[in-house]
């Protein structure tokens, strides 16, 4: 009886060895090869040694951060007021809707609001203050990446505050608490697990995000991402884009750890 | 004797090297209505299971009809049992769900459709077959479960705490529905709850269990007049438990006098415990009291007034009497030599018997 | 009281900036110029000349087949692996293989990719359809797991109990009682994995070769050459198409919430 039930979880035992484990173990290996299929230690070397690697490795952080933090101002006030409207779910769908919408077709629309005739310049040339040149900028980068990650700090948020118990908000308010004492001592500190998992949710793939600084950034911004899509599928030097993928492997299993466990719970992932 | 339907040889149970169940023989026959009761996590529950097939004992034997069924999955088992969850399949409505069983074993869809209607009729929910789970009210949940599980004619019921979940009112009434039910269908049924009321009211034989041991088994009456040990005796009704000495057969010592009793067969001087239940207590003038005691509250149960009240000796004594008294008044307590009750220490079930035998040939 | 509330204020402002690139994008899609910038005057053409692109059309077709595969493989997959997951009573297993399930969910696309080519590399598989509907399939599974677990660890253990009492064997269990109640689950799993696949970019970009595309792929390459109001209408056709997918997917749900609200009321009554 238990033999036969095996049969059944084959498929997935074997995704998990051949999807999961097999190539993670394969970039790691990779990265000890050179462009001509030497065994070496030259990428990690070049990777520490060289400052261009690790400046653009500070780079992409720094704008993982920047990205991250922007977007955590944006989204907690909105899911907080969110929680508080009148058909609060519906309102959510509306939020969660634009993440279903291709991501390029998103950072298409930009590429049009922010050409040198766009929108954006039309509205600054009312103030006298236009054209400017606003894609292929640090700025329009950040503007477009964080719009893309919204919705993805919003709803850990929101749902952090679903599960918050509404005594305990009227249990503060009856133990004198003011309004904005009730917010930092009692709904910030129990809605943290959401803010964690919004930040892990847009940290790690703002480090990757490459089709985002090609189209929008105009290749201004390097992020890791962009790096490892770079060795990959244009100079072919699989060994080095290895190398800064078990970079990025690394320095996501540091962002898990300072955000702590996770739960599987119902949330979209950002994708 | 008659075959048993059911029947433990020394099961035993462990969990991570915790015993549940600590040798358990039991015999259940044919057409009766068993209780086990015990507070929450004294092994009840695991028997059940273990009779159910949903586990297995970790040694001992387990008989269905003297076949040893210890490791017979549950589908092969001819008992069934009512959940205390109820455990419904919510994706069903009533009458798939009572036919759920049927329909596995592939019966035809005419004699499904009889039987469900007569498993229904019998739990009283004729005409509800379309209606979904989630339409039920918990009582009416609680006889689909049942209904389902006969609908399998088991020659076994188990009912693990099914009337936990209902309210007062409805569990009265359930009792009597399934003490009826039983009686009419003539099979075995084995309960399980820690509610001594339910215990007393339905019973044929009752099952005290404590930490994975059956203390006492015997008829309601038996159980609750008898009580053999402290745990039983305050586990099943209310009691008043004073330590005492058997000055000789039939004389008790306790809270410094000697009184008449109903028991024999100890060493001289043995130092016993006694029970007294407060409705055997009798209040009367102070002169007439073989006792004095102080009344200290009283709180009215609406059948009855507790008092509570405390002798010279500070002893508290529970009384149930009709009528009230004063609070602080003094009042006198009268009982019967057959309403004192001596338990010896560490007395297990056999000797219990067995000396009551010996002094009962005597008389 | 006539304050004005600054919260409602900034929601609608949130949902201003969140809906007008789309709205843009839907507008521009109308208009009879070559760009984005000004309107010229309303024309079908756009959608006309994305109706009689052959291999634009074929490209839409393949991304379908490819997500409804995908997902369909993926649904099958991980409902299996759930189970499994459920199964396991040893405690470090389970989170072991839970963290291993989730280890596709937190990885950034670029690994993902980058890892799936050296492998199919790796195994000699040649790039093309098969390789995006593996990889695909692969990065759907714990989605489905996901969404799939929930539902099994709600499930109270009596059922399965319940079941066996009455006389199922493992497989009636599992057809008749287990798949039943969470197919909710599995519903879920599959519209997620659907829609996964429909979105995904940055996986197949690593994977597809040459000769096999998507529509994300299509989108990047069109859109690096610059503006073409043929996308516009693209993009409009694939938000309505979107809008009905969520829709249908909230009023079933929305449905069967209501169902199980009405019976409750029913039955307090």
């Amino acid at each position: 009886m238990r033999k036969k039930q095996w049969l059944y979880y084959l498929p997935y035992i074997l995704w998990i060895i051949l999807f999961v484990l097999a190539p993670v173990a394969l970039i790691v290996y990779q990265s000890f090869f050179d462009i001509n299929g030497q065994a070496t230690l030259a990428n990690y070397a070049t990777y520490f040694q060289s400052g261009t690697y690790l400046k653009m490795t500070l780079n992409s952080l720094w704008y993982a951060f920047l990205i991250t933090l922007i977007t955590l101002l944006f989204s907690y006030p909105t899911a907080y007021w969110l929680h508080q409207t009148k058909h609060k779910q519906l309102w959510l769908l509306l939020i969660i809707l634009p993440t279903w919408i291709n991501l390029l077709l998103k950072a298409y629309a930009f590429i049009g609001i922010f050409s040198q005739d766009g929108a954006i310049n039309h509205f600054l040339g009312w103030f006298g203050i236009g054209p400017q040149q606003i894609l292929f900028t640090n700025f329009s980068f950040l503007v477009v990446a964080t719009y893309i990650e919204i919705p993805f700090m919003i709803l850990p948020i929101f749902n952090s505050l679903e599960e918050l118990n509404p005594s305990l908000v009227n249990a503060s308010r009856d133990l004198g608490a003011s309004n904005w004492q009730t917010f930092t001592k009692v709904i910030l500190p129990l809605t943290m697990a959401g803010v964690k998992a919004g930040i892990q949710a847009i940290f790690i793939p703002s480090l990757s995000l490459f089709m985002l600084t090609r189209l929008i950034g105009g290749n201004r911004v390097i992020t890791l991402g962009t790096a490892i899509e770079e060795h990959f599928l244009t100079t072919m030097n699989w060994g080095m884009g290895s190398t800064i993928g078990v970079v990025l492997i690394v320095a996501m299993g540091l962002i898990m750890l300072m955000t702590g466990e996770q739960k599987a719970k119902k949330k979209v992932t950002n994708k | 004797m008659q075959q048993p339907m059911v029947e433990f040889k020394n099961v035993i149970k462990e969990y991570d090297d915790v015993q549940i169940l600590k040798g358990i023989d039991i015999a259940l026959e044919k057409g009766k209505f068993y209780t086990l009761l015990g507070p929450s996590g004294c092994g009840k529950t695991t028997i059940l299971r273990i009779i159910a097939g949903f586990t297995n004992a970790s040694a001992g034997n387990v008989l269905f009809e003297g076949q040893k069924i210890n490791d017979l999955p549950a589908n092969k088992r001819q008992v069934n049992t009512v959940f205390q969850d109820y455990a419904l399949f919510p994706h069903l409505n009533v009458f798939e769900n009572v036919a759920f069983g049927l329909n596995l074993r592939k019966v035809k869809k005419a004699v499904i459709q009889a039987k469900v209607i007569e498993a229904l009729k019998l739990v009283r929910l004729a005409g509800y077959e379309n209606r979904e789970i989630s339409e039920l009210s918990g009582g009416q949940q609680q006889r689909v479960a049942i209904a389902r599980a006969l609908a399998n004619e088991p020659k076994v019921l188990l009912l693990d705490e099914p009337l936990s979940a209902l309210d007062m009112k409805l569990r009265k009434d359930m009792q009597y529905e399934l003490r009826d039910l039983q009686q009419r269908l003539g099979i075995t049924f084995l309960f399980v709850t820690h509610d001594q009321e339910e215990a007393l009211a339905m019973s044929d034989e009752i099952f005290v269990m404590n930490e994975g041991r059956v203390l006492q088994s015997g008829s309601p009456v038996d159980i609750y007049d008898e009580p053999i040990n402290h745990f039983v005796a305050d586990f099943i009704g209310e009691s008043n438990i004073l330590p005492g000495k058997m000055v000789a057969d039939y004389q008790v010592e306790m809270v410094g006098k000697q009184f008449e009793c109903a028991d024999a067969g100890m060493k001289p001087n043995e130092a016993v415990e006694v029970v007294l239940r407060p409705e055997d207590l009798d209040i009367v003038a102070v002169d007439q009291g073989q006792l004095v005691v102080t009344v200290d509250t009283q709180l009215f149960r609406g059948d009855y007034y507790e008092i509570t009240a405390y002798d010279a000796d500070q002893n508290r004594w529970l009384i149930h009497s009709t009528n009230p008294t004063q609070d602080g008044q003094q009042v006198g307590l009268f009982f019967e030599p057959e309403d004192v009750h001596i338990m010896r220490f560490g007395e297990s079930e056999e000797d219990f018997d067995a000396r009551l035998e010996s002094y009962e040939e005597e008389d | 009281m006539k304050k004005v509330k600054w919260q409602n204020v900034w929601l609608v402002g949130i949902f201003i900036l969140l809906y007008a690139p789309i709205f843009y994008l839907i507008f521009y899609s109308f208009s009879s110029g070559d760009n984005m910038n000004g309107f010229r005057s309303f024309t079908w053409a756009n959608y006309q000349a994305l109706f009689v692109d052959k291999r634009m059309i074929e490209i839409v077709l393949q991304t379908l087949l490819i997500a409804i595969l995908s997902s369909l493989c993926a649904t099958i997959v991980g409902t299996f692996g759930a189970l499994g997951i459920y199964e396991t009573k040893h405690r470090r297993v389970r989170n072991m293989v839970l963290a291993l399930n989730n280890i596709l969910m937190v990885s950034p696309d670029v690994i993902i990719g980058a890892s799936f080519l050296i492998f199919f590399t790796f195994l000699g598989l040649g790039l093309g359809f098969g390789s995006v509907l593996l990889s695909h399939i692969a990065f759907s599974i714990p989605i489905v797991v996901l969404m799939i677990l929930p539902k099994l660890n709600e499930m109270r253990p009596a059922l399965v109990d319940a079941a066996r009492d009455l006389g199922a064997t493992d497989w009636q269990v599992l057809s008749k009682v287990i798949l039943p109640y969470i197919s909710s689950g599995i519903f879920a799993g599959f519209f997620m994995a659907f829609t996964y696949s429909l979105d995904d970019f940055a996986v197949t970009f690593f994977v597809t070769g040459n000769g096999f595309e998507t529509l994300s792929v299509e989108i990047y390459s069109r859109a690096r050459q610059g503006i073409s109001l043929e996308i516009n209408a693209l993009s409009a056709l694939m938000f309505v198409f979107s809008l009905i997918l969520v829709a249908g997917y909230y009023l079933l749900n929305q449905r069967n919430q209501a169902q199980k609200a009405r019976r409750k009321r029913k039955a307090g009554a």
